[in-house]
């Protein structure tokens, strides 16, 4: 049945229903929603309690992961365990990112659609739902630095973690550090479009994939002892290269977690460590095919939740 | 600016389940007119809110084609969206802790508002919907009634050519649904050419706001037509009560004036000995004849206490239509289960 047309509006205000008005202004509409994604995930992530909460969090949790790991160490390695504690320390911190940015950014899309039932209204903002959710996850990278900043500090400080600033790889800290976050934010992009698909009972997901992330990228112990399958997939990993990177550049001549004797690095490449350029080309090349890939998984996966009618699809509805 | 706001044709939409297949919308055409009031009115489960979904860009059709001021909603997502917004009922929508205008400021950077004019926009809507004492309250302490004038705000952050209202005051107590209809009406008439999309199973909200609407059941429209039009659908002839001091002839002598179909005492009346007065329904064949009973009756030397013309509702249409009452045409809108078959 075709409807009739009712009475035409007469009257109209030409410049309030001004066409031009369809047409978005690009890259400036782009980085006012990144903005502001940021600013709402910080908001939403360090404003949802007082401050000593909100230490305990975002502080407290990865600085106590990491003394739990450095008492292993001591009463497993012995003596011989102090050498590695620039790398249980490093490997631990940094894991703050990885759990805020990777299950984090998944987490903002169940928050927002199960708990604050705004996901549909951003949605059908013009906003970028791409662009809103980047920036959720780097409000969340920001909240996890804190814990960084303050593991690192008590490893020096406390743990006796041998630290001089004046040997930094600088350059190369830098390096791996932008591309290890986008790295994060990719690996989180690819959570959050899988979360799109699914409902409430996946709140464990993001933080389930974190957890077997934690065991290949050589986070808490060197890749070589792991099964050459697994560490295959670790070395495929760009999160395996940025920590690898990041020890190397805060602590040069440390132990690695990448290569070492028998290592799947060394019968691949033929010698037993990566250097620097290596770590960083790695980095880059994983890292861009993860982003990419994520990106592809999260476009099919925005294009299929539209079609099944996910977005203000809430547990029991 | 085109001459429609919305224009449907054959919209179908078809969800999974493990039990079968369920038709939300099936084959739906419409055409709404710029700056038209338009209700869909329906059931639960009718497919008003799928159509919905539709137009604002959040949901594919399964086929057919659907357009917003020409722009097409599977092609010109973008463009839609910066000229339209939408406000859902019965939920309790917000970030909890932002206050109310730091909600509504995000929503406003959404929209692609400068800073400076995203906080005026923000503080002009607060004052307009009447929340301006709560502003810098945390979301999550607000009233459902204030937080469903907080929604409407937001939908009106981006002055949308079309405001899509689905189920506005659902779960809203008799004041607040009256006074965020009040805020609806205003806000539209406030500029010509603001068109509103409204979906509601409430008949009374949907007669007193909509110019036009059509029923919707089982995901087809049943009936189209301006309030007026569509109770005219059930009821041809003119119904009167009428309250007359006496009357002479009784009712018989009335049931033969030309245009009167039939003059009875209203029920009870006979035996009310009590009464000073006398009350008869009229049916006329239109309003017209109503002319002549008011003369005849003055000839007769009677007066008239009160008159009151007897309306159909819309559910009187929609049972006419569908054969059963609102009350027995509820089915869930699709569950968790359903998906849709694309």
């Amino acid at each position: 049945m075709t409807a009739m047309a009712g009475p035409a509006a007469t009257g109209i205000d030409g410049a309030r229903f001004d066409p031009s008005r369809t047409e978005g202004r690009g890259l400036a509409d782009t980085l006012r929603s990144f903005k502001v994604a940021v600013l709402l995930g910080w908001k939403l992530e360090a404003n949802w309690t007082d401050p000593f909460l909100f230490f305990i969090y975002s502080v407290a949790k990865p600085l106590s992961s990491a003394l739990i790991l450095v008492v292993m160490l001591e009463v497993i390695g012995g003596p011989a365990g102090k050498a590695f504690r620039p790398f249980v320390i490093v490997g631990s911190a940094l894991w703050a990112f990885v759990l805020n940015g990777v299950a984090g950014l998944a987490w903002s899309v169940l928050e927002d659609r199960e708990r604050y039932r705004v996901l549909k209204y951003v949605y059908v903002s013009p906003a970028d739902f791409l662009t809103v959710l980047v920036g959720r996850g780097v409000a969340r990278i920001g909240v996890g630095l804190a814990g960084v900043v303050i593991t690192l500090m008590v490893g020096v400080i406390a743990l006796g973690v041998p630290f001089d600033i004046g040997r930094v790889d600088w350059p190369m800290l830098v390096a791996v550090s932008a591309l290890g976050l986008a790295s994060i934010i990719g690996l989180g992009l690819l959570m959050a479009g899988v979360c799109i698909q699914t409902r409430q009972e996946s709140w464990s997901y993001p933080e389930a994939f974190a957890g077997a992330l934690f065991l290949v990228t050589g986070a808490v112990f060197p890749l070589v002892v792991l099964p050459a399958p697994v560490q295959i997939v670790g070395l495929l990993t760009p999160l395996t290269w940025w920590i690898a990177g990041t020890r190397q550049a805060l602590f040069p001549g440390g132990p690695g977690s990448v290569g070492g004797p028998g290592s799947a690095f060394a019968s691949t490449f033929g010698h037993p460590d990566p250097s620097a350029g290596e770590i960083v080309l790695a980095l880059l090349v994983t890292g861009t095919v993860v982003t990419l890939a994520a990106v592809a998984v999260f476009r099919l996966s925005d294009r299929r939740a539209k079609r099944t009618g996910l977005y203000d699809r809430t547990t029991g509805s | 600016m085109p001459a429609l706001a919305i224009e449907v044709r054959g919209v179908r939409r078809v969800y999974s389940s493990k039990k079968a297949p369920i038709v939300a919308l099936d084959g739906i055409d419409l055409e709404v007119p710029t700056g038209e009031f338009f209700g869909l009115l329906g059931p639960n489960g009718a497919g008003k809110t799928t159509l919905i979904k539709i137009l604002t860009t959040l949901l594919s059709p399964s086929s057919g084609t659907a357009s917003v001021f020409g722009f097409d909603v599977e092609k010109d997502t973008k463009k839609i969206r910066r000229i339209m917004n939408m406000v859902a009922g019965g939920e309790q929508s917000g970030y909890g802790i932002l206050s109310v205008r730091e909600q509504l400021w995000m929503f406003t950077q959404f929209y692609g508002l400068a800073g400076a004019e995203g906080w005026r926009r923000v503080d002009e809507l607060i004052e307009a919907v009447g929340l301006a004492e709560q502003r810098l309250q945390r979301v999550s302490t607000l009233s459902t009634g204030q937080r469903q004038k907080m929604n409407l705000a937001r939908g009106l952050l981006n002055d949308p050519w079309i405001l899509f209202l689905d189920e506005p005051t659902l779960g809203l107590d008799v004041a607040a649904a009256r006074s965020l209809r009040e805020l609806i009406v205003e806000w539209r008439a406030a500029v010509p050419g603001r068109t509103i999309l409204l979906t509601t199973h409430y008949m009374a909200e949907a007669d007193e706001l909509c110019e036009r609407i059509a029923i919707v059941d089982h995901g087809r429209i049943l009936a189209i037509g301006s309030p007026d039009e569509l109770k005219r659908r059930v009821q041809r002839e003119s119904i009167f009560r009428i309250e007359l001091d006496r009357l002479e002839g009784g009712a018989q002598a009335l049931g033969r004036l030309p245009g009167v179909v039939s003059a009875t005492a209203a029920a009870g009346n006979e035996a009310d000995t009590d009464r000073q007065s006398v009350v008869m329904n009229l049916v006329l064949e239109d309003d017209g004849a109503l002319g002549r009973v008011v003369g005849d009756l003055a000839d007769r030397g009677s007066h008239i206490l009160g008159l009151r013309k007897s309306e159909p509702t819309l559910e009187d249409v929609f049972v006419e239509l569908v054969g059963r009452g609102f009350d027995e045409a509820g089915t869930d809108e699709p569950g968790p289960s359903a998906e849709a078959i694309a």
